[in-house]
């Protein structure tokens, strides 16, 4: 059991965190979900559907990790909980769990591409090539089952048309996990251009005009 | 009108600069009645101030704002509208015209596909009858939502659609989501993912029925 207090800590964390990813523009919307770690069994995650600025830390439910469909307090729990307490159950090391929508990650994940770790952080930070979890719509078996597979022995990981998973010991772990993610693909972009097109500088009027030339075709 | 839709005016105003969906002749509204309350189209967002927000009755719009006014005499449940420029939507007509549904989010907020537009304000408004956004030939992107946050998220949505459209050109074609799934997602979202949210956001927003 934990105690009260730890809880509003962790409470506020998720509250701001979530104010976070819409800050940064990591997620548009209501979309995205976070979750923190209580205890072994149990974790705050965020609720579903409803705005980060407007949330409050009391509406944070506590849900069981062995069993996501029992949760207690807050606001009903969002459906991706299911993901969020597989990969918990599965990594006793990782205390929080963050998914969302950013640009660049989306890119890769509307294109269903693996990123290669090309840099030794990469390498360090994510544990390996970030895969793409298979497809399947939000809140279904299919959606977490992907997820889950493409985390195995990674920190993050791109989900099909949708957004990216990233998790860390810490809550600020996993922030910086997401933040390199998009860092690493906006990069690999640049690089793929630079190819493509055989410029030496990365420029989005660059990106654009090979995207015409190809559409053009 | 009412303090509170100046204020929120003016914070999605501000909110659009800073997430860098704007362009020139850019202008949102919101609908209050048989009035809307809009931002000076004549004004950059960045610029916005109190004093440039105005009350205009929606049988007396012209130019910009007659947009808004006719966007909101036919479509009953449209309470806010948003014509911005985002860099990466507003260049996509040059090229064929469509946004496809290569993530999940635009098919829930935006629906299949965007498409664009010729510059008229009649063919806006039938284009808007049966979708929340639309692309304009020329002039960015027209969304629309049951509140100005809804309108707002429409455009970070679909500028992250188009980044995403424009940039697999770099990678491999995008995969799209197909058309039955894009669709169910749509319906889950407006009856059922959003609606308690919106309900919250529209009070939070200010009363509409005040003018």
């Amino acid at each position: 059991m934990w105690d009260k207090e730890r809880e509003q800590e962790l409470r506020r964390l998720v509250k701001d965190s979530g104010v976070k990813l819409l800050e940064e523009n990591l997620v548009q919307g209501t979309w995205g979900n976070i979750s923190v770690r209580l205890d072994e069994d149990n974790m705050l995650v965020t609720p579903t559907g409803l705005d980060y600025n407007h949330l409050t830390p009391e509406d944070m439910p506590i849900v069981r990790i062995s069993d996501p469909s029992v949760w207690s307090d807050g606001k009903k729990p969002t459906s991706e909980r299911k993901i969020h307490a597989a990969v918990l159950a599965a990594r006793p090391e990782i205390n929080a769990c963050i998914h969302s929508h950013p640009v660049f990650a989306t890119i890769m994940a509307s294109c269903r591409m693996p990123l290669p770790a090309f840099t030794e952080e990469m390498q360090r930070v994510f544990g390996g090539t970030v895969e793409v979890g298979a497809y399947g719509l939000p809140g279904t078996k299919k959606l977490k089952e992907g997820t889950v597979a493409a985390m195995q022995g990674r920190n993050a990981c791109f989900m099909a048309n949708h957004g990216v998973f990233c998790v860390g010991k810490t809550m600020e772990e996993a922030f910086d996990v997401l933040r390199l993610l998009e860092k690493s693909v906006y990069e690999y972009i640049q690089q793929k251009t630079l190819e493509k097109t055989g410029e030496k500088v990365y420029s989005d009027e660059l990106l654009f005009k090979l995207f015409v030339k190809k559409h053009k075709k | 009108m009412t303090d509170k839709i100046v204020e929120t005016v003016l914070e999605y105003a501000k909110e659009l600069v800073k997430q860098n969906v704007v362009g020139s002749g850019d202008c949102i509204s919101v609908r209050a009645g048989e009035y809307l309350i809009a931002s000076d189209a004549s004004v950059a967002l960045a610029d916005l101030t109190a004093g440039d927000v105005k009350k205009i009755l929606l049988t007396e719009a012209e130019g910009e704002y007659a947009l808004h006014a006719a966007v909101y005499k036919n479509k009953e449940d449209v309470l806010a509208v948003c014509h911005c420029h985002p860099a990466w939507v507003t260049p996509i007509a040059e090229v064929n015209g469509k946004i496809p549904t290569v993530a999940d989010d635009m098919a829930q907020i935006v629906g299949i596909n965007c498409k664009t537009c010729k510059n008229e304000q009649k063919a806006i408004v039938k284009n808007l009858k049966k979708r929340n956004s639309i692309l304009v030939e020329g002039d960015g992107c027209v969304t629309t939502g049951r509140t100005l946050n809804e309108a707002y998220a429409c455009a970070l949505v679909l500028d992250k659609a188009a980044h995403c459209y424009v940039g697999s050109a770099a990678l491999k074609k995008n995969v799209l989501i197909n058309v039955f799934e894009a669709t169910l997602m749509n319906v889950v979202y407006k009856m059922k993912y959003s609606k308690k949210n919106q309900q919250n956001l529209q009070s939070e927003e200010g009363n509409r029925n005040v003018g």
